[in-house]
């Protein structure tokens, strides 16, 4: 009795896993495809509007290099494809970035955005702006230097036998306070045209990304995304608790330290290219869980998301508005209601935070 | 010399010694429990064996091979643990979770095969919970919860496992359904199983071997029939009692005068 | 045995303290007054005092106009950040709950963009009326979210609320600044929480608020040590939790909007001073009210004074000195953990 008992279960049992783990897989594949299918089409959508209206066709052959057209080539080539492909590498960026934070320090607010990094980039930059009088990539490049010093100094202040998620959450929320008051100090010490520029840089917008820095993001791309998908099966173990991935073989600083660093470096490009966009990285990844099942926590589908959301903005800020705004503006005024919406809508339990 | 066992251990955090000098032979293929009063290095003792506590002094070994010498890989092949109070991410379902106790068996670019798959299925098996796999793990019973946890250790299909008061928060019949699992795992594939518990009846009916400590120090091994006496529990926990045998199993039992 | 002999102990020195602390922040008051890029004379500045009248001469003008006003409305703001704080930390039973963090700053500064662009204020005297109507507001609109949902407002669902809130905002106030440089002016000094500039007028429009809301705040000690317990155990002590929650809220939004609307956002000192309170008095918030109370002001004048001090004839905004002395004893709080014990 006991041996039947045990073997029709047992059957069952692989099925019903089977079938679980191959619906879940069919589901992260077709999301993921459509996705990628979506920011394609943005991305395209993106250069064809503007004064000077463009079929895809043009845009595609213009863009791969399929026909000479000068007129064509000028206006994408020469005008839209850098701000495309800047809000494509930004969003991608952030949205990879975003993810990893909330999955690794546990908590769905630590974003980038909250926890110092852009802060430290943003208090570099208009100290640069306001002080030394640079612009252009001098600023981007004083952006990332700010957000790498910002996140090595909170990581060495967070660490104490390691770096557990809430200290270093807490000493980012510190940090932002901090760099946010020297910022405003900075501010004011501006003349009001230098301020202005700041206030801009400080609002993120992808249109004002340099062609050097955005090649610097887009190999960075190349490299770390790939890092950040090898890495995501530690990401996972780390998910659970410290004792429990030790015991499942990470070497949990290690891997800790390694995706922080991967995400680190992909948000600092990201604000090197384009300012501080807000609620990007917060909203990427809570966005890609509810299309793919709860806690699926998938980088590449974050990344996606984090690209469509910023070229739609893009699209809204520069095309359907009255006057042209910085990016920034649109992602945090759709941005927050979304987030409320998804703090009405989920039965959050207090944990996790 | 046993398969885990532990010269000299010495344990603590910061600065302060929890467990000193400890010599600790873990029987292969048996339930050893270890138990004692709050606060007497009994958690600590685990963690150091399950090498979330690196040795101050002395060494912990495996199969011959001192722990710290080892990869974490190589160990969590073969050594398992669930901590007291594992983490969830908000969301997660119960296959999902159970998935993740395979991470030692997968390499950089080796991903899912069907040893993984069977080894998940036996995992959900022996632990009853089969047709909880697409519930998230929120909204399970404690008791259901609890027994997900040591399906996701089972699925990690080590050798020696390793539970932290597996039984907290579990009502009297979850926690006998718990043990008696257990006992199940360690009949029908030799599992070596060491279990910190807080409950000395429970401990001695389902024990091969108890570990009772004080102070950080063990006071008295060996199987419960033998170890278990007034004296000891008297020195152990500061309870003056009677010790009967138990109705049913004939183990030790322990009634307080 | 001995802890309760420690704990009576500690209650007997805990009212002494209270009134050194009282000499501490008369001394602070006092620096405050006579300290500054102008150097005044001790006998000058109490002749000026002493006649409660301007004599004419720059000196005396500066100390009754400028200085007296200045030193009253630190001492108010400071005491009303301390207590906000002090309350929403023991409310929400969150270690980091701010008023800051709570999007009352993002939420003051839409009012006032809004009331320079749209409706052409100008002047500090005015906008402070904005600044307290946009504080309030924001507050009650994420306690009202963060309230959404079965479970009740949970600190982090209120820590979330506040972000989303905070950044909406913060997109509406820059679009419109982005727009219109010379409201970006306005609001920027604003933003940096100074002291400077706003005396008289904002004195006499904030304080009847922060006078009794700080009176009010006194009687909240014992309802927040049944808080502090978790809600089902103050219910199980005879509390109506939510109706308690709902006025110290209303405290809260009265103290920390009228402060914010004095003197512009000021970080820190609504966070940290509770948990050096906290250190000193233990888990009691019959004590950790008052001496939150009379803490916060010393540190806030003696940033002030700092400020007027480091870099004469300029001077440091209050809340750029409090953002640099804060940022550390932030750090110190959370790496040495006293923090989870709210």
């Amino acid at each position: 009795m006991k041996t039947t008992t045990t073997v029709a279960p047992q059957v069952a049992t692989a099925g019903a896993f089977r079938a679980t783990r191959r619906r879940r897989t069919s589901r992260s594949l077709v999301v993921t495809c459509s996705l990628a299918v979506a920011v394609c089409a943005l991305f395209v959508l993106t250069m064809m509007v503007g004064s000077f209206q463009l079929s895809a066709g043009e845009v595609i052959a213009s863009v791969l290099q399929l026909r000479e057209d000068p007129s064509v080539d000028f206006v994408v080539r020469g005008l839209r494809l850098p701000t495309a492909a800047s809000a494509l590498a930004v969003g991608l960026a952030l949205g990879a970035a975003g993810t990893i934070f909330q999955q690794l320090l546990r908590n769905p607010l630590a974003s980038p955005d909250f926890v110092g990094i852009n802060s430290g980039a943003g208090l570099a930059a208009i100290t640069g702006i306001v002080l030394l009088q640079v612009s252009g990539v001098a600023v981007s490049a004083l952006a990332l230097a700010g957000a790498v010093a910002a996140a090595l100094l909170m990581y060495v202040l967070a660490w104490r036998d390691g770096v557990a998620g809430y200290r270093f959450i807490l000493i980012g929320i510190g940090a932002t306070l901090f760099f946010d008051g020297l910022i405003g100090y900075m501010l004011t010490r501006a003349q009001l045209s230098d301020a202005r520029q700041a206030m801009h840089w400080l609002t993120g917008s992808v249109g004002q990304a340099d062609a050097s820095e955005l090649r610097l993001l887009l190999g960075a791309l190349l490299l770390l995304l790939p890092t950040a998908v090898l890495l995501q099966r530690q990401l996972r173990a780390l998910e659970l608790g410290d004792d429990t991935a030790r015991a499942l073989g990470i070497r949990t600083e290690l891997s800790r330290a390694g995706l922080l660093a991967t995400a680190v470096v992909l948000t600092a490009l990201a604000v090197a290219v384009a300012g501080p966009i807000v609620f990007v990285a917060l909203v990427a990844g809570p966005i890609a869980n509810r299309l793919l099942g709860p806690a699926t926590g998938g980088i590449i589908p974050a990344a996606l998301v984090g690209a469509a959301l910023l070229l739609t903005a893009d699209l809204i800020a520069v095309h359907l508005l009255p006057t042209a705004l910085p990016t920034g503006v649109v992602t945090g005024a759709v941005g927050a209601p979304y987030l409320l919406w998804l703090l009405a809508t989920t039965n959050r339990q207090g944990a996790g935070g | 010399m046993t398969r885990l066992h532990a010269e000299g251990l010495t344990l603590g955090y910061d600065d302060q010694a929890i467990v000193t000098n400890l010599d600790v032979q873990v029987l292969d293929g048996k339930i050893t429990m270890i138990v004692g009063a709050n606060a007497c290095g009994k958690s600590t003792l685990l963690r150091g064996l399950a090498r979330l506590l690196k040795p101050r002094h002395g060494a912990v070994y495996l199969d011959g091979k001192a722990l710290t010498e080892m990869s974490t890989h190589e160990v969590a092949k073969v050594l398992g643990l669930l901590p007291q109070t594992p983490l969830a991410p908000d969301g997660i379902t119960v296959a999902d979770l159970v998935a993740r106790g395979r991470y030692p068996h997968q390499g950089w670019f080796r991903r899912w095969t069907e040893r993984d798959d069977d080894a998940v299925t036996r995992a959900l098996d022996a632990t009853g919970t089969a047709d909880l796999v697409n519930r998230p793990l929120r909204q399970l019973s404690g008791g259901q919860r609890q027994r997900v946890w040591v399906a996701m250790a089972l699925a990690q299909d080590t050798d020696l496992l390793l539970l932290d008061e597996p039984t907290t928060y579990l009502d009297i019949n979850h926690q006998v359904e718990l043990l008696r699992l257990l006992r199940k795992l360690n009949a029908e594939s030799g599992k070596t199983i060491v279990v910190v518990l807080h409950d000395l009846n429970l401990a001695c009916r389902f024990s091969d071997h108890v570990i009772a400590m004080a102070e950080g120090a063990i006071v008295a091994e060996g199987a419960p029939t033998e170890v278990v006496t007034a004296e000891l529990v008297e020195k152990v926990f500061g309870l003056a009692c009677v010790v009967v045998p138990d109705p049913v199993a004939g183990t030790p039992m322990v009634v307080p005068t | 045995m001995s802890s309760s002999n420690n704990l009576a102990r500690r209650a007997s020195a805990l009212g002494p303290g209270l009134a050194v602390l009282c000499v501490l922040l008369a001394l602070v008051a006092f620096l405050s007054v006579t300290l500054g890029s102008r150097s005044i004379g001790l006998p000058e500045v109490l002749r000026a005092l002493g006649n409660l009248d301007t004599d004419g001469s720059i000196n005396s003008t500066v100390t009754l106009e400028l200085r007296v006003p200045r030193t009253l409305l630190g001492i108010l703001v400071g005491a009303a950040l301390g207590v906000a704080g002090a309350i929403l930390q023991g409310v929400t039973r969150n270690p980091l709950a701010d008023a800051g963090i709570m999007g009352i700053n993002s939420g003051a500064a839409v009012f006032v963009v809004f009331a320079v662009t749209v409706l052409g204020v100008r002047g500090a005297g005015v906008y402070v009326w904005f600044a307290f109507a946009g504080a309030i507001a924001a507050l009650v609109l994420v306690y009202a979210i963060a309230s959404l949902g079965r479970e009740g407002a949970t600190p982090i669902k209120l820590a979330l609320a506040g972000v989303a809130v905070t950044a909406g905002l913060a997109s509406v106030t820059t679009g419109i600044v982005m727009t219109n440089v010379e409201t970006l002016n306005e609001l920027r000094f604003w933003q940096v929480g100074s002291l400077a500039g706003r005396y008289a007028p904002v004195l006499t429009g904030v304080a009847p608020f922060l006078i009794v809301g700080l009176i009010a705040s006194l009687g909240f000690g014992r309802a927040l040590n049944g808080l502090a317990l978790g809600e089902d155990m103050a219910r199980g002590l005879g509390q109506q939790v939510t109706r308690t929650r709902a006025a110290a809220f209303g405290v809260v939004a009265v103290l920390a909007g009228a402060a914010t609307a004095a003197c512009g956002p000021i970080v820190f000192v609504g966070l940290v001073v509770p948990h050096v309170a906290r250190f000193i008095c233990g888990p009691d918030y019959r004590w950790i009210l008052p001496y939150s109370m009379f803490l916060s002001p010393i540190v806030l004048l003696l940033a002030d004074v700092l400020g007027r001090v480091v870099v004469v004839p300029d001077e440091l905004q209050v809340g750029v000195v409090l953002g640099v002395l804060g940022a550390p004893a932030f750090v110190g709080i959370v790496r040495y953990g006293r923090l989870s014990e709210v």
